[in-house]
């Protein structure tokens, strides 16, 4: 609800000034007022308006896109410096009571080698690099095969890859 | 609806059409920059309270730009074949009578009176944002606008 709606304008004045004096310059208000409303100025041009509105809208835009690359760099930032500080920042065996939660799997960062690491990667890893090996024979005619066999392979190894990147 | 009352404002105190489309747009990019600063409350408040910072800016630098002219005058002065420059006032635009009585307001009191009709806001509110008591802002726009009546009305 607008302040001015309930604004007792004559109350205002009789804070200072005596009632009669109070409501004649109420009087003079309202009518230097009506005045004014009497000559309105001119509006702004729709031109200019849509402008503006182009104007501010694109500027909003550029705000927006900032605000979101501003937390995506602060998101990336903290994940590196929290990665960091797992690799290198002091162990908890290092500072005993303190221990440091642990971000990605240790052994991923650990070993140049990510196969060697987990059980799951080794063998999938095998059964891809078999199944490859076998397609290039089937490929040379090296191995001589039924002519659906080829497909199988085929739909095998699409398996196995997409089971492996499901994790 | 704001854009209206704003340009008002702006053309009322300044009687410059041009200019007061270039008060507008600033007032609006200033509007979508600050977004964050408003609080809630009386929206015309923070409006209007942008808008006349943004009059203000602009009278500072017209000061400025005023010290130039001035310092370039007097230098063309003393060069006679470069004295044909003319230094006019700004704004051709015609000026109705009310503007110019508007014109012959001290420019306190024409703001205030301007930023009253303009913004709608209530005495308490104007006088918040003016920073100053309730009793001086209900005197100067007394006198102002009494004084404003005489000049339409005489």
């Amino acid at each position: 609800m607008r302040e001015r709606e309930h604004e007792n304008l004559v109350g205002l004045f009789q804070r200072f000034l005596e009632e009669p004096a109070a409501r004649a310059a109420h009087e003079d208000i309202e009518a230097g007022e009506r005045w004014l409303a009497a000559c309105p100025a001119p509006l702004p041009d729709a031109r200019v308006v849509a402008a503006i509105k182009a104007q501010t809208a694109a500027l909003a835009r550029r705000r927006h896109r900032t605000a979101q690359w501003g937390r995506a760099a602060v998101a990336t930032a903290a994940a590196i410096v929290l990665a960091w500080v797992g690799l290198f920042g002091p162990r908890s065996a290092d500072r005993p009571g303190i221990s440091y939660a642990a971000i990605l799997p240790a052994a991923i960062w650990e070993s140049d080698d990510l196969a060697a690491d987990d059980l799951d990667i080794v063998y999938f890893t095998a059964e891809i690099r078999h199944l490859e090996a076998t397609l290039r024979a089937v490929d040379a005619g090296e191995i001589g095969l039924g002519g659906g066999l080829r497909d199988e392979l085929e739909n095998e190894l699409m398996a196995i890859e997409a089971e492996f990147w499901k994790g | 609806m704001y854009a209206g009352r704003c340009y008002g404002y702006f053309y009322r105190l300044t009687g410059d059409r041009d200019l007061s489309d270039e008060l507008l747009s600033e007032l609006f990019i200033r509007l979508v920059e600050k977004i964050k600063s408003y609080k809630g409350g009386a929206f015309e408040s923070w409006l209007f309270k942008i808008a006349s910072n943004i009059f203000h800016d602009y009278l500072r630098g017209k000061q400025r730009r005023k010290k130039l002219l001035d310092a370039r005058r007097v230098q063309l002065e003393l060069e006679p074949d470069l004295n044909e420059i003319r230094f006019s006032d700004e704004g051709e635009d015609r000026l109705d009578k009310l503007q110019v009585h508007l014109s012959r307001l001290d420019a306190d009191t024409r703001e205030l009176i301007l930023l009253r009709f303009y913004s709608e806001l209530s005495f308490k509110e104007i006088a918040e944002l003016r920073s100053e008591p309730l009793g001086t802002a209900l005197s100067k726009l007394h006198r102002g606008l009494k004084k404003l009546r005489e000049l339409m009305e005489g």
